[in-house]
């Protein structure tokens, strides 16, 4: 009986290690965030992208920005020949901004729990490690935001933790007063030190913080007592004062010093914060689960939140998180744009829209690199008129976007509204084309060789519906002037390297980018130095970068102003994008929650204040 | 023959380990071609420079070339100081602090996490160990449950009306991918009717034994489909072949009930093959349950997975790798060596 054995066994080996290598690597079935850029520094560690594919849909609540309360008066001692928008956002040199907000009344409507869903899970609470949106609005619900804050209807930054600031004569330093009896949720009061610490552990380079360039243009950093910080800077540098008083949120030195900063083997804090600053404290975290915080009573701004309990559920897929808030197992859920109309019919439910001052915008990106069609001017404005924006606007955002003429949508206090659009007109698109060299014959856009023009479009991921809407409507635009366009979807890793590579071989993209408060920043994607990577498209205008440098050394507002809007000019006409539009926000909320106001910084800004109508009132 | 089956399971032992640094090697250079990388969420954020890029990959150690970063997940990296200019081999972070060196997969290090922030890797799988676990074994239970009686019942009516019906529905069942069956139902059962939780694996503040069932219920029926459905065919595909035997024509004709023909001639043969082909089915149902865990929020290591390749996270990849290749070869081992004490025919060699 020799011939019998177990039959193939080799075989099965073979097939379990294919089916384990099978299924390791599944492509992801959830979409990765989209490239954008980054709002202006509010919380530590600041949101990361956002997929605009499926906009405002993760807009919904980010108790990130622990910036709170109504606007209160503020008492500018030394008045400036400005503007109210001015004194706002400019560091002006040589003032003193006090504020005599109340932050002692405590909060009245307290009780009952608040039932978060989430579609992804924080990574860490370490607020120096993290660059994802989960894991900064966790961080925001322990740790308090900055020395200042934006304020939610000028937007221009007020005292926060800081109750007073001033910015010495030349510009260059600024001294900060921190309030005194704020307390960490132990008892030990918040001091200038704890600030002085986590800064000296932040810039550190081993430590791993992912935007320490942000911190470059700051000298020194020093304590000069317990209620007092000096911050020095080299040069005139105008988002200078969001950016240093915004990126640094105390961490408790008294707790931290003797723990290793970056080590979750022997650092518990950096997973479950025990001594925290911010409205709510971490009662249990399990990882991809739950998360469950309850009200820190001795939080600093007007003591503990009026919702007592805050639990945040994990939920991996956006229809059953959507189901959710539908049945009450929870009180937000993300709304999908084709889920919207029959969200805003829900009886237990109340919609509310905003048009963020970061808003979400898309746009298609032409290669101008030499070689490609689109490297020719007139090719990319051809292009510009061939496609109609405004339809594209109603149809594949149904109402919930608006146009954008170049970088600045309209929420932007820099928004110039004179620059050419190029609305559609298929006439001028062919003309421009000509101009290019090109015939359109038979319904061909033939080149000088006689060949039919055909540009290479990709966009990514593969699994947004908006994108591809975009793209087939491309498509079928183009094609009317004879253009043909090879649409090729990809997984959001793979677009990214096709993107950022130093050899593209596409011709045209479909992107998007988030918009910042402080318009300074969207210079990144226009500098020659950031081709690949930032600067997909190589735009390259020594014109543009010189605006750009001296928008940003120069703080007067409307010197300001003036050169964002020449910038916005010269790009529209240089037509390196065909920009489409930016997107309003939404967010679906139980009814039973009450105190929310839609602002441009969305509805998270005033949390604490949220209350719960059927809770008992103590 | 005892020393022949010591000399048997050590060969196979040496082969299986063989194949696990083979699958491993496979698994690394697979991952490390994907496009991306653990640093790609930095990618297109306008806020960092080239420059933090840079320092955190030389933090990291990812700007080494591939076969280093494979030897130093392999060994370990706080060795190659030993070797000439080896320091240049280390990743930044183990220079600056001897203890964050990874000491290697062959010293059970499993390294630490990008993604998560320097957790180790092996503390992040452990902690979802029990969850894959309770769904696999449960979905297990219940495709053995469903799918013998349904397996003898067929082939015991082969040809008529219930054997049809067994064979259309799972036919049909089958082209339908069963994450989508979970999806519906989840939407269905549990949104509109609301008779079972939308995903997680308890309440939240409760995880009482009722509740964890009540959660348990959907994924595990959901998942046991596909289970179901296979050990339903082999079932019947073993009971017709043995029910062809000389020996059950010869129980016949010598005038045994026909329960009892059935009960200790066929169904005892026909159950042998699967019985001790059980564990390795098992270890196929843990790595299976990666789409199901997705669909019903359920926190096991599949879920795991998908965030470690989403995110690129290579140590945490690479550690679900070679467990569940582990696993896996381990599972048929066990299986060769089982059947070889059940099944005396089977000859210990190769």
């Amino acid at each position: 009986m020799k011939g019998y054995r177990y039959p193939a066994h080799w075989l099965v080996v073979i097939l379990v290690v294919c089916a384990l290598l099978a299924t390791q690597c599944a492509p992801p079935t959830t979409p990765p965030p989209e490239a954008q850029a980054t709002p202006t520094a509010i919380a530590p560690a600041t949101p990361a992208p956002t997929e605009t594919g499926a906009p405002a849909t993760e807009q919904a609540p980010t108790p990130t920005i622990a910036a709170t309360l109504e606007v209160s008066q503020q008492v500018i001692t030394q008045v400036v020949e400005e503007s109210e928008a001015a004194k706002a956002r400019e560091p002006q040199k040589g003032i003193t901004v006090v504020s005599d907000e109340d932050v002692t009344t405590p909060r009245t409507k307290r009780g009952g729990e608040y039932k978060d869903v989430a579609t992804s899970d924080a990574v860490s609470f370490h607020p120096y490690l993290t660059t994802d949106t989960a894991s900064s609005s966790y961080q925001g619900m322990v740790y308090t935001g900055g020395l200042l804050r934006l304020d939610e209807n000028t937007l221009q930054y007020i005292p926060n933790m800081a109750e007073k600031y001033s910015i010495s004569e030349d510009g260059l330093t600024f001294t900060f007063h921190l309030r005194k009896g704020m307390l960490w949720s132990d008892g030990q009061p918040i001091t200038a030190r704890d600030f002085e610490w986590t800064y000296q552990q932040v810039i550190n380079p081993a430590n791993e913080f992912p935007y320490l360039s942000q911190l470059g243009f700051i000298k020194s950093y020093k304590a000069l007592d317990d209620y007092t910080l000096e911050i020095k800077i080299d040069k005139v540098y105008c988002p200078s004062l969001g950016q240093m008083s915004g990126l640094i949120t105390p961490l408790p030195k008294h707790v931290w010093e003797k723990l290793p900063w970056n080590d979750p083997d022997k650092n518990p804090e950096m997973n479950k914060p025990s001594v925290v600053s911010g409205p709510y404290k971490l009662v249990e975290w399990k990882r991809d689960q739950y998360a469950v915080f309850e009200a820190n009573e001795n939080y600093w701004y007007h003591g503990a939140p009026n919702i007592s309990r805050y639990v945040i559920e994990i939920v991996p897929d956006q229809d059953v998180a959507y189901q959710k808030m539908k049945t009450g197992e929870s009180d937000t859920g993300p709304i999908t744009p084709d889920k919207l109309k029959e969200a805003r019919q829900l009886p237990n439910i109340t919609v509310y829209e905003w048009w963020p001052a970061a808003a979400l915008w898309s746009y298609i990106g032409l290669n101008m690199r030499p070689g490609f069609p689109t490297h020719n001017l007139h090719v990319r404005r051809g292009l510009s008129y061939a496609i109609d924006k405004d339809l594209l606007t109603e149809e594949v955002m149904q109402g919930q976007a608006k146009r954008l003429c170049s970088v600045y949508p309209e929420t932007s206090w820099v928004y110039n509204p004179d620059v050419p659009c190029y609305d559609y007109d298929p006439e001028k698109a062919i003309a421009e084309f000509k101009q290019a060299g090109y015939t359109f014959q038979d319904g061909k856009m033939l080149d000088q060789n006689g060949k039919q023009l055909r540009l290479k479009l990709i966009f990514g991921p593969n699994t947004s519906k908006t994108r591809e809407l975009i793209a087939v409507t491309v498509q079928d635009y183009l094609r009317r002037i004879g253009v043909e366009a090879d649409i090729q979807a990809m997984e959001w890793s793979t677009y990214l390297e096709a993107l950022h590579s130093n050899e593209p071989d596409w011709d045209i993209y479909i992107g998007g980018w988030q918009a910042t408060i402080e318009p300074h920043i969207m210079y990144t994607i226009w500098a020659e130095e950031n081709i690949p990577q930032l600067n997909s498209v190589a735009y390259i205008n020594k014109e543009v970068e010189r605006l750009f440098e001296e928008a940003g050394s120069n703080c007067d507002l409307e010197f300001r102003k003036e050169k964002y809007q020449q910038i916005q000019r010269i790009i529209a006409e240089d037509a390196p994008y065909i920009f489409l539009f930016y997107n309003k926000s939404w967010s679906g909320q139980n009814k039973r929650i009450k105190g929310i106001v839609p602002t441009a910084l969305g509805i998270g800004w005033n949390m604490e204040d949220w209350y719960i109508e059927e809770a008992p009132t103590p | 023959m005892r020393q022949a089956l010591t000399r048997y399971i050590i060969r196979r032992g040496l082969q299986s380990l063989f194949l696990v640094w083979i699958a491993t090697l496979i698994g690394f250079t697979i991952y490390q071609l994907a496009p991306g990388g653990p640093l790609q969420f930095l990618d297109d954020d306008p806020k960092r420079t080239a420059a933090d890029f840079d320092r955190l990959s030389a933090l990291y150690g990812l700007n080494r070339p591939i076969l280093v970063q494979y030897l130093a997940w392999l060994t370990g990296e706080d060795w190659f100081t030993i070797l000439p200019g080896g320091a240049a081999w280390q990743s930044g972070q183990c220079r600056v602090n001897a203890e964050r060196c990874g000491r290697g997969i062959l010293r059970l290090d499993f390294g630490r996490s990008f993604y998560f922030k320097g957790s180790n890797v092996i503390d992040l799988i452990v902690e979802r160990i029990p969850a894959t676990f309770m769904l696999g074994f449960s979905s297990l239970v219940i495709s053995v449950a469903v799918g013998i009686p349904s397996g003898i019942y067929a082939a015991l009516h082969r040809g008529k009306l219930p054997d049809h019906i067994i064979r259309v529905t799972t036919v049909l069942v089958n082209t339908v991918p069963e994450w989508w069956i979970g999806l519906l139902l989840l939407i269905i059962l549990g949104g509109y009717l609301r008779l079972v939780p939308l995903g997680g694996m308890e309440t939240i503040g409760d995880g009482s034994l009722p509740d964890r069932l009540h959660h348990l219920a959907l994924p595990a029926v959901v998942s046991a489909i596909s289970g179901w459905i296979s050990i339903s065919r082999i079932m019947r595909f073993e009971m017709l072949e043995v029910l062809n035997q000389d020996y059950v024509r010869t129980a016949r004709a010598k005038g045994l009930p026909e329960h009892l023909v059935i009960w200790r001639h066929v169904l005892r043969n026909a159950i042998l093959p699967f019985v001790t082909g059980l564990s390795g089915i098992f270890l196929i149902f843990l790595s299976g349950s990666i789409l199901f865990e997705l669909v019903f929020s359920w926190p096991g290591m599949g879920r795991l997975a998908v965030i470690a390749i989403n995110s690129r996270d290579y140590p945490v990849m690479m550690g679900l790798f070679v467990i569940s290749s582990f696993l896996g070869i381990m599972g048929v081992l066990m299986v060769d060596i089982l059947y070889s004490f059940v099944d005396p025919r089977v000859k210990y060699e190769l």
